[in-house]
C-alpha cells in the first residue's frame, strides 16, 4: 500500500484525531475546574463572609453539571473505541483504525476515572457545612 | 543529667465504658500501645474516635497487602500459568476500579463525619496557647472571666468536658499536639487557629510541638494533667492566685538573689517586682511537674541544673547560662523557685 | 493542522513514497556502500578523545554522566541519613549539635529530591528515550548538555554546604518565616541553588516531551508508542505544571531574604500560607513525576520477564494520565492540620483517596502480565517483585494518611516518616535499581554480577523493612519528626535502636551495588547483543557500542517490533531503512509528526562544544554570586551567560541549508529547515512558555490570596500603582507585540525592509512600556507592606520578561541583516513572536492586576 507523502494529508490526519485528544484530556479537565471551583469558591466565600450555604448548594449543582459533562464525553470516547462493533477491545496494530480506537478507549477510561474523581470530591459537599 | 521524674499522677478509671475502650485496655496492659505519649494509648474522645478508624483500616490493609502479594506469588512462583486469559478483565475492572472505589468510597464518607467533632465547640473553657521559641504561654478563660489564668509550659484539663484552645504563635509556626487526647493543630503567628479535646481518662500525658521551629525544636514539650472537675476548679483557682513567698532562709536568700540577677526582666512572678513578659510565667513554677518546656523534672537539683546549663539543656535557648553563680547560689535560687507553688 | 504552515514559506514538502513497500524493504544494500556508509555515519557521531571528551553532547555520553553525578550525591544523602540515624539510636544522645542534624535533616530531604530523584528521571530518560524510539540523539543535544553541567555546579554548591557548617537547616520545606528569618546564608543556598537546578529540570524536561513528540520513528503512532515514552510525556508535562509554582514561590522568598519584601512576615501584611501552597502545589505532583517513571521502568521490565505484550496498555496509559492530573489536586493533604475549612480538607482527602485507583490500575495491569506470562526470576524482576512488596505497603498507609482525621494524628510523626519511605523506596528506589540491572548491559555492554544482585537486594530488602516498619509505630506513639533528640522512657528507644540497624543493613546493600557498577569488569565477556531477549528498540544497539544511536532509524509498526518484525534488525543494520548516511559529515536525526509519526524533516543536530559549559558556569554565576550579596558580580555573570546562549544559538542553530531537500533513504525527501509549528524549536518554546506562564499565574495568586486570606489587602489607604503610567505600558506592550508578529507577516511576504523597521521599533516600544511599569510603582515601598511588595514583584517580572523579549526582537533583527533570517528562513522569527504571545498577554494581565483590582476589589 503506497501513497504520495504530502503535508496536506498529515494535517488531514491531525484534524481527524483533533476531536479524540480532546476527549482525552476533557474529562480530567473537567474534573479539575470542578475541583477548583470547588476549593477556590468555598475558601473566598468563608474568608469574606458570603453565605456559604448558598455556595455549597451552587456546587453539589455544579457538580451534577460536571458528571453529566464527563459522561457525555465517556459515551462518545466509548463510540470511537467500539468494542461491540469491531469485537476488538484491544487495538495493538500500527494502523490508522487502531489508533483511532485506541484514542477512544484511552478517553473512556479516562472519563471513568474522572467520573469517581468528581464523585469523590461531592461527597464532602453533601456531608459536611459551614467554614470550621 | 536528671531523669524524667515519673508521672505523680495516677491513671484513673475515668471515662465511659464504651467497647472499644476493652481493645485498649487490653493493649495497654500488653504494654504494646506506648506511653504517655501514644495516640493508641487512648485518653480522649477524638483520640479514640481517630484510634478506632486506624484499628479498622489496618485490618483492611494487612488483608488487602496479604492478598495482593500472596495472589502474585502463587501465580507467578507457585503455580505459574494457572491465570486464565479470561480473568484479566475481571481482575483490572474488579480489582482496579470497583473494588478500590467502595473501599475508598466508605473510609472517606466515614472520616468525613468525623470531622465536625474533632473542632466542636467547648463546654465552657477555653485555654489560649501561644507557641514560643521553644515554650508554650498558656492562658486559661473560664466562661465569664474577664482576665485569664496565665500560666506556662503545663496544660491540666477538666475530665470529661470538652475544652477549646485558641492557638497562635509569636514568630515561627508551631503545632500543639497531646497523641493520647487527639489531633495535632499548627499555631500561626499572626492567625488563631482552632481545636477543641475530651479527656475521658484522669492522668498526666505529654504533648510536643509537632512542627520544626528551630534548633531546640525536639525539646518543645509539655505535660497535660486531667485531672477531676473539682480537683481542676480548685488547682484553677490555686493558680489564679499571687505567689505566696515562700519559707526558709536559702528560699528568701534565692529570692533576693532573683531580683539581683535580674531574673524579673523577662520572668513574671506576680505579686512581686517580676513582671517581665519574654520567658515562661514562673508565679507558681514550683508546682509543675518539668521545667525547660518539659526538658527535665522539676526536683531541687533539675532547678539548679537549669538554671546553670540553659543552652547545653536546650541548644540555642534566649536564657542565658547561669554558670557564674556558685553552688550554694543555686541551690538558694532552687529553693526560691521550687518553693514558688 | 501543525504542518501546514511549513509550506506556506516556500519550502518544499517531503515527497516520495511512504510508508516503505515491502519490495523496498526487501532490497538488499551493497556491501560496499554499507561499509562507506557506516565510516561516515561514526565519524559524525563520534565522541570526542582525550580531554575534549568532556566536551560531548551525545546522549549516550551525558546521560551517564548525569545517571552518575545523580547517584553519587544519593550515596552522600544517604550518608547524612545514617548520621541522623546513629543521632537517633538512643535517646537523650550527644553525637552531634542539634544544628548540626538540623542541617543534616534538611540536606537529606532536599538532596534525595532535588539532587537525586528528579535528575535522576531525566537522566535516565535522556539516556534511554533516544534508543527506546530508534533515534539517533535527543532533538536538542547541546540543551541536555547544558542541563547537566548546570546540575552538576548546582549540585556541588548546594551539598557542599555541608561541610563548611552552612547548610540550610530549616527543613526541605523551608517553612518561613523560620526559613526567611534563620540568620547565615543556609536558605539563601537552598533557594538560589535549587532554582538553578530547577531551571535546568525544567530545560530537561522541554527537550524530552519535545523529543517524545517528534523524534520518534516512521510509523510509531500513539498507541504502538513504548509506556516510558507516554509516561515521560505526561511527567515532563507535570514538571512543566508543577515546579513554576516553586520557582515563583522561590522569587517571592528570595526577594524576601535579600530586599526585606515582606511577603512572608504577617507583622507586615504577609502571610505563610502563602508558601506552604505554592511549595505543596510543586510538592504533591513532585512525589508522582519521581513514582512515575520509575512505574515507567518497570513497565519496560515486565514484558520483558513475563515474555509477553503488556496486558492493558490502554489501562496503563489512562492510569498515566489519570495519575497526572489527580496528583494536582492532593496539595492541601500535607496542610491538614493547619486549619483550614473542613470542606475544604474534605475536597483535598477525597482527590487523594482517588489518586489510589489509577496508581492500583497500574499495579494491576503489572500483576496481569506477569501472571499470565512466564515469568524468568531474574535479578530485575527479583527488584521489581520488592518493589511490588513495599509499594503496596505505602499505597496503603497513604490510603490512611489521606484521611483527614487519622492524618491529624499521624502529620509530622514518624509514621509518615515510614510511610513516605515505603512509597519512595518501593516506588522509585527498588524500580530504578530493577532498571539499573537491566539497563546497565545496555550502555555498558556488561552484565552485572547474579550473586552480587542478590546480596545487594536482600541486604537492602530486610534492612529496609527493619529500618522503616517500626517507625509506623514510633509515630504511632507520639515521635513527632525532625526531633535531633528524644527524652527516654516514652516507648520509642528500642525501636529507634531498630530502626538504626536498619539502616546500616539498607546501607551495606547499596554498598554492595556501588561496587557491582564501579568493579573492573575488562575481563567479563561482552554480552549478546539482546541479553534479555526484548522487545523493544532500545535492545538493537550495537555490540561493541557505537554512538551513532541506530544505524538506520527502521519504520515501527508494532509495540514490541524486535519481536513482532521479524528481519528488521538486520535491515536496520545493512542501512536499508532512514538516514543510513552522513554525506556531509553532519550529525542529523529524524522529525516526524506528532500523532502518527510520519517522517516530515531531517533536522541538524549539534555537535561537541565547550560554549555549554560557559553558558553553564556563568548561569551559576547568576544564580551563587547573589547568595554572599555579591550582586553587582551576578550581574555581570548573568550578562555573559545570555550572552554565550546567544553565541551558542547564532551560530548553530536555525542556519539556512546549503540543500532544501535531502534524501533520507527508501525513496523519499525530506525538507532540511522548518519554522513555525513544523519546527521542534518552535514547540519547545511552546512547551517552555506554557511553564514560564503556570510561574507568572502563581504570583498573581499570590495576589488574589492575599486578598481573600487578609483583611488589611490592601490597607485602608494605601497609595496604589499610577493609573496613566499603567495604562501607558500597557499600551507599549500591545504596540511592541503587534510590531513584532507584522515583522513576521511582512518579512515572510518579502518586505524585509518593513519588517526591519518593526523589528527596531518594537524593542524602543518594550524598554519604554517597561520603564512606564516600573515608573507605576516607583514611589511605593515594597518593605512597609506585602501590598507595594507584590506590586512590585509582578512587576519586576514582567520587566525580567521585557528583557529578554526585547534580545529576542534585536537577535531577529540582527539574523534579518547578517542572512541568517530570510522570508524563506525565517524559524527564529517564529519563536520569538510565540514568545511575544506568551509575554505580552502576561504583560496585559500585569497591568491590569496593577491598575485595575485594586480599584475593583
Amino acid at each position: 500500500m503506497t501513497d504520495r507523502h504530502t503535508p496536506e494529508k498529515d494535517s488531514a490526519e491531525f484534524a481527524a484525531e483533533a476531536g479524540s485528544l480532546w476527549r482525552i484530556t476533557f474529562a480530567p479537565a473537567t474534573w479539575a475546574g470542578h475541583f477548583l471551583l470547588c476549593y477556590t469558591l468555598f475558601a473566598t466565600g468563608c474568608a469574606k463572609g458570603w453565605p456559604v450555604g448558598t455556595v455549597r448548594h451552587g456546587l453539589i449543582g455544579m457538580s451534577v453539571l460536571a458528571l453529566a459533562v464527563i459522561a457525555l464525553i465517556g459515551w462518545r470516547a466509548y463510540a470511537q473505541w467500539s468494542p461491540r462493533s469491531t469485537g476488538r477491545i484491544v487495538n495493538p496494530r500500527g494502523d490508522a483504525e487502531d489508533r483511532h480506537h485506541f484514542l477512544g478507549h484511552a478517553g473512556f477510561l479516562l472519563a471513568v476515572i474522572s467520573f469517581i474523581g468528581v464523585v469523590f470530591v461531592t461527597l464532602p459537599l453533601l456531608l459536611l457545612e459551614g467554614c470550621r | 543529667m536528671t531523669a524524667m521524674s515519673r508521672d505523680p499522677v495516677t491513671i484513673g478509671r475515668g471515662g465511659p465504658s464504651r467497647a472499644i475502650f476493652a481493645v485498649f485496655l487490653l493493649c495497654t496492659t500488653l504494654s504494646a500501645c506506648g506511653d504517655r505519649q501514644s495516640t493508641l494509648n487512648v485518653a480522649g474522645e477524638d483520640a479514640a474516635a481517630i484510634a478506632t478508624l486506624f484499628w479498622v483500616m489496618l485490618a483492611g490493609a494487612v488483608v488487602l497487602w496479604l492478598g495482593m502479594n500472596g495472589l502474585f506469588f502463587y501465580l507467578s512462583r507457585v503455580a505459574p500459568g494457572a491465570f486464565p486469559d479470561r480473568l484479566v478483565r475481571p481482575l483490572l475492572i474488579g480489582g482496579g476500579i470497583v473494588l478500590p472505589t467502595v473501599i475508598l468510597a466508605t473510609l472517606l464518607v466515614w472520616s468525613l463525619t468525623m470531622l465536625p467533632d474533632q473542632r466542636a465547640p467547648d463546654d465552657g473553657l477555653r485555654v489560649k496557647v501561644t507557641g514560643e521559641q521553644w515554650w508554650w504561654r498558656v492562658e486559661y478563660w473560664p466562661k465569664g472571666a474577664e482576665a485569664p489564668v496565665v500560666t506556662a509550659n503545663e496544660i491540666r484539663l477538666p475530665v470529661g468536658s470538652r475544652t477549646g484552645f485558641e492557638l497562635d504563635a509569636h514568630k515561627v509556626i508551631h503545632s500543639f499536639w497531646i497523641p493520647a487526647l487527639g489531633g495535632k493543630m499548627d499555631m500561626f503567628p499572626g492567625r488563631t487557629t482552632y481545636v477543641s479535646l475530651r479527656p475521658e481518662k484522669t492522668g498526666t500525658f505529654r504533648g510536643q510541638c509537632a512542627e520544626f521551629c528551630g534548633a531546640s525544636h525536639a525539646w518543645m514539650a509539655f505535660e497535660t494533667v486531667v485531672l477531676p472537675p473539682d480537683d481542676f476548679e480548685a488547682w484553677l483557682a490555686a493558680e489564679a492566685r499571687d505567689a505566696t513567698p515562700p519559707e526558709g532562709d536559702a528560699a528568701r536568700r534565692g529570692a533576693a538573689l532573683f531580683a539581683a540577677e535580674g531574673c524579673g526582666a523577662c520572668h513574671t512572678v506576680r505579686g512581686t517586682e517580676a513582671v517581665g513578659q519574654v520567658g515562661p510565667d514562673l508565679t507558681h513554677v514550683g508546682s509543675r511537674l518539668t521545667l525547660g518546656a518539659g526538658r527535665i523534672g522539676a526536683t531541687l537539683d533539675d532547678f539548679a541544673a537549669w538554671v546553670e546549663h540553659t543552652g547545653a539543656l536546650k541548644p540555642e535557648v534566649k536564657m542565658p547560662a547561669y554558670d557564674h553563680l556558685s553552688d550554694g547560689q543555686l541551690a538558694d535560687l532552687a529553693a526560691y523557685l521550687k518553693g514558688l507553688e | 493542522m501543525t504542518e501546514t504552515r511549513a509550506t506556506r514559506s516556500g519550502i518544499p514538502a517531503a515527497e516520495g513514497t511512504y510508508p516503505p513497500t515491502e519490495a523496498m524493504l526487501a532490497e538488499p544494500v551493497p556491501a560496499e556502500l554499507q561499509r562507506a556508509q557506516a565510516e561516515r555515519l561514526r565519524a559524525a557521531w563520534a565522541a570526542p578523545k582525550g580531554w575534549r571528551y568532556w566536551s560531548a553532547v551525545n546522549n549516550t555520553e551525558v546521560g551517564v554522566w548525569y545517571c552518575m553525578t545523580a547517584f553519587v550525591f544519593m550515596l552522600m544523602a544517604g550518608i547524612m541519613a545514617l548520621i541522623i540515624r546513629l543521632q537517633l539510636a538512643v535517646p537523650e544522645n550527644d553525637l552531634i549539635s542539634a544544628d548540626r542534624f538540623n542541617q543534616l535533616f534538611t540536606m537529606h530531604g532536599s538532596a534525595m529530591m532535588f539532587l537525586f530523584s528528579v535528575p535522576l528521571f531525566e537522566a535516565i530518560s535522556i539516556l534511554l528515550l533516544p534508543g527506546l524510539l530508534g533515534a539517533r540523539d535527543m532533538p536538542f543535544p547541546r540543551l541536555s548538555a547544558y542541563g547537566y553541567w548546570c546540575f552538576l555546579i548546582g549540585g556541588v554548591f548546594v551539598i557542599g554546604s555541608i561541610f563548611f557548617d552552612v547548610a540550610p537547616r530549616s527543613g526541605w520545606f523551608m517553612y518561613p518565616p523560620l526559613a526567611t528569618k534563620d540568620e547565615g546564608m543556609g536558605s539563601d543556598i537552598w533557594l538560589l541553588g535549587l532554582s538553578f537546578i530547577e531551571v535546568a529540570s525544567i530545560a530537561a524536561a522541554v527537550e524530552l516531551i519535545v523529543g517524545t513528540l517528534k523524534c520518534r520513528p516512521p510509523g510509531m503512532r500513539v498507541n504502538v508508542m513504548p509506556l516510558y515514552a507516554w509516561y515521560v510525556l505526561v511527567v515532563g508535562g507535570m514538571i512543566l505544571f508543577a515546579f513554576p509554582p516553586l520557582i515563583a514561590g522561590d522569587f517571592l522568598f528570595e526577594l524576601e531574604r535579600s530586599f526585606d519584601w515582606p511577603f512572608f512576615d504577617p507583622e507586615r501584611g504577609g502571610d505563610p500560607m502563602l508558601w506552604q501552597h505554592l511549595f505543596w502545589i510543586f510538592g504533591h505532583p513532585e512525589v508522582y513525576i519521581i513514582f512515575l517513571p520509575s512505574i515507567a521502568i518497570a513497565a519496560m521490565i515486565i514484558p520483558t520477564v513475563a515474555r509477553r505484550p503488556i496486558v492493558g496498555y490502554s489501562w496503563i496509559v489512562l492510569s498515566a494520565v489519570g495519575t497526572g492530573f489527580l496528583s494536582f489536586g492532593l496539595w492541601v493533604h500535607h496542610m491538614f492540620a493547619t486549619g483550614l475549612p473542613s470542606i475544604s480538607l474534605g475536597f483535598f482527602s477525597a482527590a487523594s483517596e482517588a489518586v489510589v485507583i489509577p496508581t492500583g490500575i497500574q499495579l494491576f495491569a503489572f500483576l496481569a502480565t506477569l501472571m499470565l506470562g512466564k515469568v524468568r526470576v531474574t535479578l530485575p524482576m527479583l527488584w521489581i517483585t520488592g518493589a511490588l512488596a513495599i509499594f503496596t505497603m505505602g499505597g496503603l498507609t497513604g490510603v490512611m494518611l489521606a484521611l483527614a482525621p487519622f492524618d491529624f494524628q499521624a502529620h509530622d510523626s514518624y509514621f509518615v516518616v515510614a510511610h513516605l519511605h515505603y512509597t519512595l523506596f518501593g516506588g522509585m528506589i527498588f524500580p530504578v535499581v530493577a532498571g539499573v540491572y537491566y539497563f546497565f548491559p545496555f550502555f555498558r555492554k556488561k552484565l552485572l554480577s547474579e550473586r552480587l544482585g542478590r546480596w545487594s537486594f536482600w541486604l537492602t530488602f530486610s534492612g529496609f523493612n527493619l529500618c522503616f516498619l517500626p517507625m509506623h509505630l514510633t509515630g504511632l506513639f507520639g515521635m513527632p519528626r525532625r526531633i535531633y533528640a528524644y527524652p527516654a522512657g516514652l516507648g520509642w528507644d528500642g525501636l529507634n535502636m531498630i530502626s538504626t540497624v536498619g539502616a546500616f543493613v539498607i546501607a551495606a546493600g547499596f554498598a554492595v551495588l556501588a561496587w557491582d557498577i564501579v568493579r573492573p569488569k575488562g575481563r567479563q565477556p561482552q554480552i549478546p547483543r539482546n541479553p534479555w531477549d526484548a522487545g523493544t528498540l532500545e535492545w538493537s544497539h550495537d555490540v561493541p557500542g557505537e554512538s551513532w544511536g541506530v544505524r538506520s532509524i527502521p519504520h515501527v509498526t508494532t509495540r514490541y517490533p524486535l519481536w513482532d518484525q521479524p528481519g528488521m534488525l538486520a535491515r536496520m543494520d545493512s542501512g536499508r531503512y532512514y538516514l543510513p548516511d552522513a554525506e556531509e559529515g553532519r550529525r542529523e536525526t529524524l522529525l516526524t509528526s506528532v500523532i502518527d509519526a510520519e517522517p516530515v524533516q531531517v533536522q541538524r543536530v549539534t555537535g561537541p562544544t565547550w560554549i555549554t559549559h560557559l553558558a553553564a558556569f556563568f548561569t551559576g554565576g547568576a544564580f551563587i554570586f547573589p547568595t554572599f550579596h555579591w550582586y553587582p558580580p551576578a550581574i555581570v555573570s548573568g550578562i555573559l551567560a545570555v550572552a554565550c546562549i546567544i553565541w551558542w544559538l547564532w551560530r548553530d542553530t536555525a542556519r539556512p541549508p546549503e540543500d532544501e531537500t535531502k534524501d533520507v533513504g527508501l525513496g523519499l525527501r525530506l525538507p532540511t529547515y522548518a519554522s513555525g509549528p513544523a519546527s521542534a524549536g518552535w514547540w519547545a518554546i511552546w512547551i517552555t512558555m506554557l511553564g514560564d506562564a503556570t510561574a507568572f499565574a502563581s504570583v498573581i495568586f499570590g495576589f488574589f490570596f492575599y486578598w481573600t486570606a487578609r483583611p488589611d489587602f490592601p490597607p485602608d489607604g494605601a497609595a496604589h500603582a499610577d493609573g496613566t503610567l499603567v495604562a501607558l505600558a500597557c499600551a507599549g506592550f500591545a504596540l511592541s507585540w503587534a510590531m513584532t508578529i507584522g515583522a513576521r507577516e511582512l518579512n515572510r511576504r518579502g518586505a524585509v525592509g518593513a519588517a526591519r523597521l518593526g523589528l527596531g521599533l518594537g524593542p524602543l516600544l518594550a524598554i519604554a512600556a517597561s520603564a512606564a511599569l516600573l515608573g507605576s510603582v516607583w514611589t511605593l515601598a515594597p518593605t512597609s507592606h506585602v501590598y507595594p511588595a507584590i506590586l512590585w514583584a509582578i512587576a519586576v517580572w514582567v520587566v525580567a520578561h521585557s528583557i529578554v523579549a526585547v534580545i529576542m526582537q534585536a537577535y531577529c533583527l540582527a539574523g534579518s541583516i547578517f542572512g541568517k533570517l530570510t522570508p524563506r528562513y525565517d524559524a527564529d522569527l517564529w519563536n520569538s513572536t510565540l514568545f511575544w504571545h506568551f509575554h505580552a498577554l502576561a504583560a496585559l494581565v500585569a497591568c491590569a492586576v496593577l491598575g485595575l483590582a485594586p480599584r475593583l476589589l
